[in-house]
Parts: C-alpha cells; structure tokens; sequence
C-alpha cells in the first residue's frame, strides 16, 4: 500500500462524506425540529433525482442548472407530505414515534410503486453535462469534478443553514417551536405553517443532493435504498437535533468507509461504519453532537 | 376444480381469493398455460418487465403462423395438441426466494401450469425448482447461470442456455488465443459482486486462472449497489492488471465504468461476464466510455446476416419493447420455444411427459436464434452444446469476435 | 379492577383457545395449497411479531434488526443439519438459545442507548451480521444452503408436498408465543416493563430493576423470533443472508404489531391475519402486471392504518375489550 494510494482514499472518503452530509442534512433538520425520522428520505432523493434526470432528458438543462429547481420542487413537495400526511402522524396519541416511523415507511412503498408506474422501472443516467466524467488531477491524486463540486455546495448548504438558524427570523422560530411548540403558539406562530416550511426546507436541501447525485449515479425507482441507511447512521452518529453532527457525521462516515476497505475486503467496507457508529454511541449515548 | 373452490371459500382468509379465482378456473383443453416467473417490482423489475415483452414475442410465434424457420412458427398454436394455443401466466417473486417458491406453487396448484420458467435470479431459482420437481412439473431456467443449479440431482430441472463456467471458460479460450497471437496477458483483475452470480463467477475464474497460467493481480469482492465504488476502483488501479473481468450488473456496472474515468484508470481491456454489460440502459448511461469493451454472451445480433430470422424475430421484439434482443431477452426468449416444442412432441400437459420429452430433444443451432451448436440436454438436464460468443462494443453495437468460427470481426486490443 | 383484569384475562385465554381450534380445523376444509401456503406465513408472522413486540412493544425497546434473530435461527438449524446431520428439532433449540445468548450480550452495551441511537444501533449490528455471513464461505456465503427434500420424515421436519405439518407448527408456535406473552403479561416482568416503557426513571425509583427487565424481555424475545427462523429454513428449504437477514425483513416482522396494535396482546395475531394475506394476494393478483400498483396499494394501505388507528387494529375492539392500554 503505497502513500499515494491512502491519500487518494481520504481524498475519495473526504469529498463522499460530504456528500453524505449533504444528504443526511435534510433527516437531521427535519429531525431536530419535530423528532420526525423520516423513513422516506431515500424516495425523496429518488423522486430529486428523476426530477433532475427529466430536466435534462426533456429541457436539455445540465444538473448544475436545474439543482436550484430541483430544490424547490422538492421544497414544495416536502411541505405537501408534511400538510398531507405527517402533521396527522404527529397527531396521533399513542404510540407516536411508531406511528411516524411506519406512516413515511408506507410513503416509502407508495413512492416506489408510483416511481415504477409513472417512469418504469428503466435505470436512467444523465448521459453528458459540464461535471460529468471530468476529474482534476493533483500529484497523482484525482478529484472527480462532479464530488468536488459537491463537497463545495455541500459547505455552502450547511453555512447557508447555520445563518439561516441563528440569523434569520424564520430560524429562529424554527428553533423556538423546536423548543417548545406550546409556547410559540402563544406569541402568534403557526406551528403547522414552522413545520411544513421545515420540512420543505429539509426535502430542498435532499433536491440539491440529489441533483448532484444524478451527474454521476445511475436513477431507478429503488436508488433510495443504497443511501437511506448510510443518512440514517450518519445523523445519528452525528447525533440526533444537531445539523451541524451531520456535517461531522458525514465526514467521518465518508473516511471510515475509505480506509476500511483498505484493511477489509471491499464488500465489508460498511461495516467500518457500523462498527463506528456502535463505538461512538456506546462511548457518547448521543452521537458526537446530539442534544437530545 | 369446483370441489376445491367449494372448500376455498369456506376459508375465512380465502374469501378474497375466490373473487379473483375465475381467470385460474376457465382452464380450456384448447390452450396450454405456462407460468413465468420474474422480478416484477423491486431493484430488478426492469428485467422482468423486457422478459415479459421476450416471452410475449415467442408466443406470438408459436401461436400465429409465421414463415421462420423456427420451431412451431409456421401454422397456429401447437399442431401436437390439436393446435392449442399457449398461454402465459406471469408471477411476481421480487427477487425472494420464498415469494418464488409460493408463487411457484400458486402457478401449478391453482393456474395449472404445466411448464414453469424464470427465474433471473438464481436464489429463487433453486426454491421453485425445488417445488416444480415436488410437483413433477419441468422447470427451465432461462437465464439463471449458476452451475450449482443443475448439480443438485433434480429430475425435472433443464437449462438450455450455459452456465458461468462455461461462460468463463470462453472467456479464457478467447484470451488464450490472443495470448498465441503474441498478445501480452499476463495478470488479470476480478470483479464481482457479492451475490451467488458473482461468487459464482469469480469462483469459475479463479479456478481457470489457476489451471491456464494467469495471475490474479486482484480479486475483488464488492457489496452490490454500494453508494461509492471509489475504494474498489483504486486497488484495481493499483493493481494494474492486463485484462479487467467485471462480474457486474447495470447499476454497479455504470457506477464502476464512471468511477474508473474519475480515478482516471485505463485498463488494458475489459473482458466483462455480461449481465450489466450486455444491458442497452448501461451502454444508454457509460457507451462512450467504454468503447471496446468485450463481453461474453449468449447471443449476437450478427448472426442476422447468416440466419435472417435472427433479425426479424429482433423487429418483433424491438416493436413490442423498444430494444434490441440481449444477452437475457434472447435467452428467454428461445427457452419458451424449446419448451413449446417439447410440449408439443410430448402431446401432452402432463408433467412427466413433457420432461420425458425435454430430455429427448434435439434440436439443430439452425433452428434456434443463438449462436449454439444444439439443444441437446445431458442427464443433469443442462445443454453442454451452448457455445457462448463474446462480443466487442464498437461504433454503438455489438460484433463477434470469438469463437473463430462465429466471429465477424478482429477483436481491437486494446481497448480505445 | 383487579377481579375486571383477572376475568379479563380468563377471557383472553378462553377467546385463543377457541381461534386455535378454529384455526386447527381449517385445513380439513381448505385444501389449496396456495392458501395454505398464505395461513402459514400468517401465523409465521404472527409468532414472529408477538415475539418482536415483547420487548419492542411491551418493554418499549423498539428493535429494527430483529431480523438478526430470525437469520441466526434459520443458520443455526440448516447449518448443524447441512454439516453434522444434527435433526432440525435440535437445531431449533440451539438456534433459540444462541439468540437468547446473543441478544443479551449486545443487550448489556445496547440498552443504555435511548430511542432511536437503540433503534439504529439494532439496525447496524443486523447489518453487520448479514455482511459477515455474506462474506463466510463455510455457511455458504452468497450462495446459501440449499436444504435438500428427500421424501416425507418427522425427524428431518421436510414434507414434499403437504402443507399440513407446517401448518400445524407454526400454529403451534404462534399460539406459543401468545400464550407466553399473556402469562407474562400478568407476571412481575409484565408489570416491570410497563414501568420501564412508560418512565425509565420512575421506574428505577420505585425499585424495578430496568436493566435486568429489559435483558429478560430481549432474551424471550430472541429465542421465539430464532425458533420462527429456524421453522423458515424447514419451511422454504432454501435460506440465504438476504432473505432471512436484510433489513426489510426487520420491517416486515414490526409491521403486524404496528398495525395491529403495538404492546396489545391481540394486535401481532390480528395485524398479520389483515395484512399478510393481503400482501401475497396482492403481489399474486396485481404484481404480474409490473407497473408497480401492487407497491401502491400495499404502501397506502399502511399509512392509512398507521394514520387513522394509531393504536393499531385492536382499537376497534377496545371499547369492548379494553386490550390496548
């Protein structure tokens, strides 16, 4: 094993974490403001992802272009599910933390059939665009261009959300009704209207993932399913209300994943990360970052 | 029939299954029903989807008269039964094996099936085998390329088309002769899923590297529809060997092609156990990327140029799906012929005569779709007689480049 | 109250006891093998998610890697009859007794974790498990065991064509693991998780020992979910990691309890009679199609459940029965 050969693997594992982050952040925001884990976030990158695909199959416009539509469709439709079927989730008086779970697992299904119905089942790619293919070559070391980028947006999102928790007045009633839901009723705010706009901000920032994504992964009605797991431990690992963990987490996630399969045959590379995670817990019961 | 319906519905959870019972009941003496089993939802429900569209197309034929020949085309249904007409059952198993085994069940207790086919998958493979030969019913894997499949002493199990070590080991013949022809191939490199086709694979590979004198410079093992494949794409670079052997399908064969070009690794060659590399969708996403690129096969579209039949059983079929026939819709496609004949030489829906008369086949290459020499079954029920081809992508399709005797063209290595 | 819950609870066992009979009687009448092959998997799944719901609904522990049980159960069994020739009943045993083992020692690092870091934490061990024996080339990795069926025998637990025997098993087993739900129900370990489910800290408090109570209840637990595994191996004759060990399986098994009623005594039996049936019957009728409306409806139908009765199907009882508390 050559030096050149692990600082290509933490290069790699560098900029796959951040993408990580990039999509474990919609879950951990969506998270950390009603204690909601949704278990269709991996759909919700599939249905970003064929929006993006579609985008370019239909208008010819490069992924780069669309990620800022792709993220608001995707704001609008996060909002819907939340309007249509999770604010009745979190109504319910028993057994709520079930309730959710199962609820958005049966979103989970009926995105798929409808994925399935609508688009078939045909695995689609987005054949040629700006980043696509393109890799900048550092002392041996190759950067593809589509993670680079990204990595880059990546950051950008997560200094966008840190300003916008702690700067703007809608974040801050994000995290007042996060607090405590009871209270900021009193002083005029609407929880469903904080709620909905969470979760339209959580999917929007899973439709900029995705658009990434679709530059180089390959789209099909179960692509969720290869990312769902890996969002879930990276924002627990993270820990849980924290959306900055997921930062972390993903990072950690992405080298973990790289340097296991130095040292274990590849198909065991995501054991690293289970194996990770278990530690951390079992040494902090609330990730590295968790509150709660 | 009425006696089980009657006792159907005093089942409480049954009372569902009676309303949707009339399609199994109005089993006519006029047609001959054959159930298929496929990946319908899922992660593979693409596959079952253009298997449905091949097997549709061989009906078609066999019930329609056509002037191919081919088999049962000309005249209507099968004249071996008065001129029945075949009908297809299509099941759902989502790539399950105990789904595949119910449906399995389902196809020959309640549609009466007499024939079944699948699978895709070898895992479901080995449960509805398992069943078809508790039942006495013939089984025919279309397009499972396990070699253990046959191995198990099953009575009733036929597979026309070959297995992995077959496969492999025209992989290794075709390298062999570029070796004579002063080509340099020294080392090779697996890469294979962790699935039983690409144990099953590399498991082949490995044993033929032995015995012919090539190094394994890598062997890698891979979870199938990982998110990255970058870790796996460098130690195959560090590794730098002569000829890259992908044992991949579409997804991960897109993600590996993609990841190669970002790590910028260049092999040699690829000399690929198709399944993905014989998918229109991963040429569709990477055909620009991997121009040259070899994969072995069970089929080849070149051979319309000898056998015109080939090319417009292929319009047909591209009517129905809006592809061209592969590696899998091929296969597919010619095992529903080879079952309709047995069928109809048999005479018979009974079980035990249509595997008599499976077993008895012996039908020329001619005759077929595919570049083999026959269908002719051993006692195991597998056709040693299905010489698999390798092909070349150039220019956007496919040509033949091995064995000497199907090829249409010099192989380019190495690849651009 | 108490002679209310003790009448309540004669009732309880008067009412099993008459569906297990009922339910031992149908195959007289129901021949096809089709909807044998439906019951059977509905009373697997029952067993199963009565088990599951032990300690994930009544201890509160909600447990997403059950499938981990279930996998070591059916490897435990296939693997000593595959290398040793040892009978399945056996391996049963064996099988129930390493998952017991098993889901103690992770239970001791695992349960100071609170909600979902638990929840998480039983996802990725499950998945590390089925990495591992993916990866194991002496239990078949990929490839499986394929459990070969050489004619009808008791002691190999293999029948060729009959449905019966395994009909009559997982009855048995389901009727096993309702009855060793209610007996605990009403035992110190009963009232323990309650306290435990509905508040930790008063429940130390108050001298219930959480820890231990929560060991108890994962061991129970595991020990009926490997026995439902070990039944599949037999059952399926074939097993490989991803179907008895992947995630969805996890699912699947919580699934019945969430819908019927979680920490209910009747919701694991009653969701699986519902949603079971349903399952196959649509994928049978609708699936063939392809186009995925099989999903759709499967998918809507749980979310409707999950959103109208959060209580699961026995509310619809309750004002009778007064089973979920």
């Amino acid at each position: 094993m050559t030096t050149e050969t692990i600082i290509q693997s933490l290069a790699s594992g560098l900029l796959m974490g951040l993408l990580y982050g990039l999509i474990a952040v919609g879950l951990a925001l969506i998270f950390g403001l009603m204690d909601v884990v949704n278990f269709a976030h991996g759909e919700f990158l599939m249905i970003a992802m064929y929006a993006t695909f579609f985008l370019f199959a239909f208008f010819a416009i490069d992924p780069l272009l669309s990620a800022p539509l792709v993220a608001a469709a995707l704001f609008v439709f996060g909002a819907l599910i939340y309007l249509l079927i999770v604010r009745f989730a979190m109504r319910a008086k028993a057994n709520a933390g079930m309730v959710q779970i199962f609820a958005t697992f049966g979103l989970a299904i009926v995105m798929r059939g409808l994925a399935q119905l609508l688009f078939t089942p045909d695995y689609r790619s987005v054949t040629h665009s700006w980043l696509g293919g393109k890799t900048v070559s550092i002392a041996g070391i190759f950067l593809p261009e589509p993670q680079l980028v990204g990595a880059l947006v990546s950051i950008a999102a997560f200094a966008g959300l840190y300003f916008f928790i702690n700067r703007t007045d809608f974040g801050r009633a994000l995290e007042a009704t996060r607090e405590d839901p009871g209270a900021v009723a009193l002083v005029g705010i609407d929880k469903n209207r904080v709620f909905a706009l969470g979760w339209g901000l959580g999917a929007a920032l899973v439709g900029l993932s995705g658009a990434i994504m679709a530059v180089f992964f390959y789209i099909y009605p179960d692509v969720g399913a290869s990312f769902a797991l890996i969002a879930y431990v990276t924002v627990a690992l993270g820990g849980f209300g924290s959306v900055f963990g997921a930062f972390a987490g993903g990072i950690v996630v992405g080298l973990v994943e790289a340097t296991t399969a130095l040292v274990l045959p590849p198909s065991l590379k995501s054991v690293g990360i289970y194996a990770v995670y278990l530690l951390v817990v079992f040494i902090r019961p609330r990730g590295l970052f968790g509150s709660m | 029939m009425t006696i089980t319906r009657r006792d159907v519905l005093l089942g409480a959870t049954a009372t569902a299954t009676a309303a949707l019972m009339p399609l199994a009941a109005r089993a006519q003496t006029s047609e001959v029903v054959i159930g298929l089993t496929y990946p319908l939802s899922g992660a593979n429900a693409q596959i079952g989807v253009d298997a449905q569209r091949a097997f549709e197309t061989a009906v078609d034929i066999i019930n329609k008269d056509f002037e191919l020949d081919l088999p049962l085309a000309k005249g209507e249904g099968l004249p071996g039964l008065g001129g029945a007409k075949i009908r297809l059952v299509f099941a759902d198993h989502q790539g399950d094996p105990q789904k595949g085994r119910a449906e399995a069940e389902r196809l020959i207790t309640q549609e009466k099936v007499c024939a079944v086919l699948g699978t895709y998958q070898s895992a479901v493979a080995v449960t509805v085998s398992q069943i078809c030969e508790r039942y006495q019913i013939p089984f025919m894997s279309a397009d499972n390329s396990s070699p253990s499949l046959h191995r198990r002493g099953l009575k009733y199990y036929f597979r026309a088309s070959p297995h992995d070590e077959m496969f492999s080991a025209a992989m290794f013949d075709f390298l062999d002769a570029m070796k004579r022809k002063g080509t340099k191939i020294e080392s090779l490199a697996l890469f294979h899923e962790d699935t039983i086709f690409g144990t099953d694979s590399s498991n082949a590979q490995l044993k033929l590297a032995a015995e012919r004198g090539y190094k394994v410079a890598a062997d890698i093992k891979y979870r199938a529809n990982s998110p990255s494949l970058s870790a796996e794409v460098q130690q195959l670079k560090a590794a730098n060997a002569d000829v890259l052997m992908p044992s991949s399908y579409t997804t991960d064969g897109i993600l590996l092609i993609k990841t190669m070009g970002e790590l910028g690794y260049k092999p040699n060659s690829i000399v690929a156990q198709a399944a993905g590399f014989s998918e229109k969708a991963f040429y569709d996403a990477v055909g620009d990327k991997v121009e040259g690129v070899i994969t072995r096969g069970s089929f080849s579209l070149d051979l319309a140029a000898k056998r015109p039949m080939v090319g417009k059983i292929n319009d047909m079929f591209k009517a129905k799906s809006g592809k061209d026939l592969n590696d899998n819709t091929s296969r597919e496609f010619m095992t529903m012929i080879i079952m309709a004949d047995a069928i109809n030489r048999a005479k018979s829906t009974d079980g035990e005569k249509i595997r008599d008369a499976l077993a008895a086949t012996e039908m020329p290459g001619e005759q077929t779709i595919m570049p083999w020499k026959r269908v002719k079954f051993d006692e195991m029920g597998q056709n040693n007689d299905a010489d698999p081809v390798l092909l070349q992508y150039v220019g956007g399709k496919f040509v033949t480049i091995s064995p000497a005797q199907a090829a249409v063209a010099e192989p380019i290595w190495p690849m651009k | 109250m108490d002679k209310d819950f003790s009448s309540r609870r004669r009732r309880d066992l008067i009412i099993a006891a008459v569906l297990a009979a009922i339910a031992a009687l149908v195959p007289l009448f129901v021949k096809d093998v089709y909807v044998q092959n439906i019951m059977i998997l509905t009373l697997m799944y029952a067993a199963l998610s009565q088990s599951w719901n032990i300690l994930s609904g009544y201890c509160g522990q909600i447990s997403l890697g059950h499938a981990l049980y279930f996998g070591l159960g059916a490897y435990t069994t296939a693997l000593l009859f595959m290398k040793f020739g040892v009978p399945p009943w056996f391996g049963m045993i064996a099988g129930g007794l390493i998952s017991a083992a098993i889901a103690m020692a992770l239970g001791y690092p695992c349960f100071r974790l609170g909600g979902h870091y638990f929840a998480i934490a039983t996802i990725v061990i499950a998945e590390i498990a089925l990495l591992l024996i993916q990866n194991w080339d002496w239990a078949g990795a990929a490839l499986g065991i394929d459990i070969p069926v050489r004619g009808d025998s008791w002691l190999k637990f293999q029948f060729t064509r009959s449905k019966l025997p395994y009909f009559y098993f997982a009855l048995v087993l389901a009727c096993v693991a309702w009855f060793v739900t209610w007996w605990l129900e009403d035992s110190k370990w009963g009232f323990w998780w309650r306290a435990v489910k509905d508040n930790p800290q008063a429940a130390e408090s108050l001298g219930v020992d959480v820890f231990n109570s929560k060991m108890g209840a994962a061991a129970v637990s595991a020990f009926l979910v490997a026995v439902g595994g070990s039944f599949y191996a037999q059952f399926v004759s074939y097993i490989d990691p991803e179907s008895v060990m992947g995630f969805q399986f996890s699912l699947l098994m919580a699934l019945p309890a969430v819908l019927g009623g979680i920490g209910t005594l009747w919701g694991p039996a009653l969701g699986a009679v519902i949603l079971i049936p349903l399952t196959e019957l649509t994928r049978s009728y609708i699936g063939g199609s392809g186009r995925g409306v099989d999903l759709i409806v499967y998918g809507s139908l749980i979310i409707l459940i999950s959103l109208a009765l959060p209580r699961g199907l026995v509310s619809l009882f309750s004002s009778r029965k007064g089973a979920a508390r």
